[in-house]
């Protein structure tokens, strides 16, 4: 792997390996109202990691990835830290700490009253800085790689939705983040263009990006995946690597799971 | 006649167009100056600048021309001895109530009003000589003056007279005798619009006003002898400016002397007309000797709904936030507002802000203060809502996904939410633009010079009610429709 990351100010959280920790939660509750819909999450993920979620509808899958770039809070007494820096609360750090968690949506949201390049320009200028010729050089760049620059000077509704969703991949790594959480990327698209967005994710995690992915791909968490998290009712009930969950599921919950999916 | 019939005092309101186009007095004082003539004997007081009350519409003798400048008998006697005289006059056209105050309180030096002479007034007022002989008379629709000569001929017929005048006095009087049913009625428009459409035969009311909107093409003519109700005099204080009603005697006497106060009664009265070549009784002559006032009005219109929807729109954005804030105290603000606003009639707020304020913060308020205010802040409400509804229309994943791009609530709001937002609201907006423009007609009721007000003057002159509400109409329509396209091109090229 070639990509470099340039030294953190902070020395990094790192595990007993030695391997950088981004993203780690500890004694994370979340309750709405008087539902609970996480409950005692303890996880690390470490630099490089591909980590894949699985589990039933409503079990707190998209819960789980908006707590970590704080779209919800989380109860008092838990802790999310981002390369070992705890969440802060609303206001600047907050925003420039989100910047380094990337998010791509199941309903893309694309900013519909702006072109594919604006979209993908308007957190680098707004947020870095970046001059509007750098920051359009770059996304070109992006838009390459995810195989959708012919459209550039379009808006988003003149997309398909694979083309979107791609669009939505090259906004989220215009901001540089260190981490990007996909929740269920592919479950509204037309299933033949559910490909051409695997295949783009599976590009990044050759290249060494640190994701947690929410899909129920069978095929792209065996390919891509180094992990699997599986969720019930706001719990993580198994935490294995994919190669064993899917062939020896250990919990009950897990082997009735995967007997749904499987089958349909 | 003014000695007995009630009329509303319609405060204050003057030189609106004025202000448009040029920035008079913004207090509603019309001045109009006379050049001080070189008299032969010089009286006491001459050189100086008097205050004069008077009314604000009681055509002939006060009322705004189609140039919205001050004119009428009461008027131009005035000048004309002032002139004679060598004083000044400034004019304070308040009302008629206002007027009479007005000089009790001393704020103004004497009143011109079409004022009767009564012994009740004697004990407040000194008066000058008459200068003016009141009458009634009897009017019907042009072409039956063959068959209505006079009371006698009003057996089995309908009058309409002005409720608690000299007119239902009268005719009270003349009715056992002459066999006619009575149809009393609050305002001489209304009276004439009766006998037009047929309601009464014949109407009967202060000669003056009758032949001044015949004069103007009311479509009725006088019709018998006229019957004298009493004296019209000029007025000041008790005791005071003593020399000012002796220049205005002395002024009267020499101008009744000169004939040139045949010559004024004559402009209004005597069929003579304004010397300018326009047949006012026609249509046409109607539109061209109504339409500068009128689109002074119109000025006046676009100007207040211009000002007030600018206020109403930052007003409005400032409120619909409020409303989806987190924080209930601003929440709370701006539901109350909201539903203060849109649960009360805009008339309401008018008069409060015009009559009640004042008294509750005892200082006057600009008529133009009072209308803004009125607009804007009921416009603000409906625009809160609007801004509310949109905002909130707007899918909150795009929020979300701005959000997770680093960009703050605020800078989340500028340019990915309120964008959107504003290309939904542009219809609803243009639409309470419409809505706002058409409803600064309820300003007239507080006297401001807008448009349906200025119709209002006109047809309170010369009584031709449906052609002057028609005109009006269609300079609604047509300033509306432009407006409206005007709106969409914007929108067109902003929300493109
Ligand atoms: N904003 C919310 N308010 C109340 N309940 C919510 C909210 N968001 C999610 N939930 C509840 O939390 C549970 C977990 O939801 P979610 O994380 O979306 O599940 P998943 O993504 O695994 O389907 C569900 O029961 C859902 O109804
Ligand atoms: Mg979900």
């Amino acid at each position: 792997m070639t990509q470099t990351t340039p030294p953190p100010a902070d020395p990094p959280a790192a595990d007993s390996t030695g391997t950088r920790i981004l993203v780690e939660l500890e004694n994370v509750n979340k309750h709405f109202g008087s539902f609970q819909a996480l409950t005692d999450i303890n996880l690390t993920i470490p630099e490089r990691q591909v980590a894949i979620v699985l589990g039933p509808s409503g079990s707190g899958k998209s819960t789980l990835c908006r707590t970590i770039n704080r779209l919800e809070t989380i109860d008092p007494g838990g802790t999310i830290r981002i390369d070992g820096k705890p969440l802060p609360d609303e206001g600047k750090a907050l925003a420039r700490l989100r910047a380094d968690v990337g998010m791509v949506f199941q309903s893309f949201n694309l900013f519909a009253h702006k072109s594919i390049l604006e979209n993908v320009t308007l957190g680098p200028i707004k947020v870095k800085g970046v001059k509007k010729a750098q920051a359009e050089k770059d996304a070109m760049g992006l838009l390459e790689r995810v195989g959708v620059a012919q459209q550039a000077r379009k808006m988003p509704a003149q997309l398909s939705g694979g083309q979107q969703q791609r669009v939505a991949i090259a906004r989220a790594l215009a901001m540089k983040p260190k981490v990007l959480l996909f929740d269920e990327p592919t479950s509204a698209l037309d299933p033949e263009m559910v490909q051409e967005v695997l295949d783009v994710m599976v590009q990044l995690a050759r290249e060494g990006m640190t994701m947690v992915v929410v899909t129920h791909e069978m095929g792209f968490a065996r390919k891509a995946g180094d992990r699997v998290l599986f969720m019930d009712e706001g719990k993580v009930l198994e935490d294995t690597d994919p190669e064993s969950f899917f062939t020896r599921p250990q919990h009950p919950r897990a082997k009735d799971f995967l007997g749904k999916i499987l089958t349909h | 006649m003014r000695s007995i019939q009630n009329r509303p005092a319609l405060a204050v309101i003057v030189a609106l167009a004025a202000l448009v186009f040029g920035g008079a007095s913004l207090s509603g004082v019309t001045t109009l100056a006379t050049a001080p003539s070189a008299a032969a004997a010089t009286p006491a007081g001459a050189g100086q600048t008097y205050t004069i009350a008077t009314d604000t519409t009681f055509a002939p003798f006060e009322f705004r021309d189609s140039s919205g400048e001050l004119t009428g008998i009461d008027i131009d006697i005035m000048e004309s001895i002032a002139e004679d005289q060598g004083f000044e006059v400034e004019w304070q056209s308040l009302g008629f109530n206002a007027a009479l105050q007005a000089v009790q309180s001393g704020q103004a030096d004497g009143v011109i009003a079409g004022m009767g002479i009564t012994d009740e007034r004697r004990e407040i007022f000194d008066f000058s000589e008459p200068y003016f002989t009141g009458t009634l008379t009897l009017a019907v629709n042009e072409g039956d003056e063959g068959e209505i000569t006079g009371f006698e001929s009003l057996e089995g017929k309908t009058l309409a007279v002005k409720t608690g005048s000299l007119s239902e006095e009268e005719a009270k009087a003349n009715q056992e005798e002459f066999g006619f049913e009575l149809l009393p009625l609050d305002q001489t428009t209304t009276m004439v619009e009766s006998v037009k459409s047929g309601n009464a035969d014949a109407l009967m009311d202060d000669y003056p006003i009758i032949a001044y909107g015949v004069e103007q093409g009311s479509g009725l003519v006088t019709v018998g002898e006229q019957i004298p109700t009493g004296d019209y005099g000029f007025a000041v204080n008790k005791g005071d400016n003593a020399e000012l009603l002796a220049m205005f005697d002395a002024g009267l006497a020499e101008l009744q002397a000169s004939g040139e106060y045949d010559e004024i009664v004559n402009r209004y009265l005597g069929g003579e007309g304004e010397d300018d070549g326009v047949d006012r009784s026609t249509f046409w002559g109607l539109l061209v000797t109504s339409f500068p006032a009128l689109m002074s009005g119109l000025g006046n219109t676009l100007l207040v709904t211009a000002i007030s929807f600018a206020l109403a729109m930052v007003l409005g954005l400032l409120f619909g936030f409020m409303k989806i804030t987190r924080n209930p105290v601003l929440r709370g603000i701006a539901v109350t507002f909201i539903s203060i606003f849109r649960g009360t009639p805009i008339l309401v707020w008018a008069f409060f802000f015009y009559f009640g304020l004042p008294q509750l913060i005892g200082t006057n308020v600009n008529i133009w203060v009072a209308g803004v205010l009125t607009l804007t802040l009921n416009g603000a409400a409906y625009i809160a809502e609007i801004v509310r509804g949109a905002v909130q229309s707007v899918d909150p994943g795009q929020m979300e996904a701005s959000r997770s791009l680093g960009l703050g609530y605020g800078k989340s709001m500028q340019r990915v939410v309120l964008p959107q937002a504003f290309k939904m609201m542009t219809p609803s907006l243009i639409n309470q633009l419409v809505i706002m423009l058409k409803d600064s007609s309820l300003l007239l009721a507080i006297g401001f010079a807008e448009l349906l007000y200025q119709a209002q003057q006109i047809y309170a002159a010369n009584f031709r009610v449906t052609e002057v509400l028609l005109i009006v109409a269609v300079i609604y329509f047509v300033a509306i429709t432009l407006l409206t396209q005007l709106a969409n091109y914007v929108d067109r090229k902003v929300n493109k």
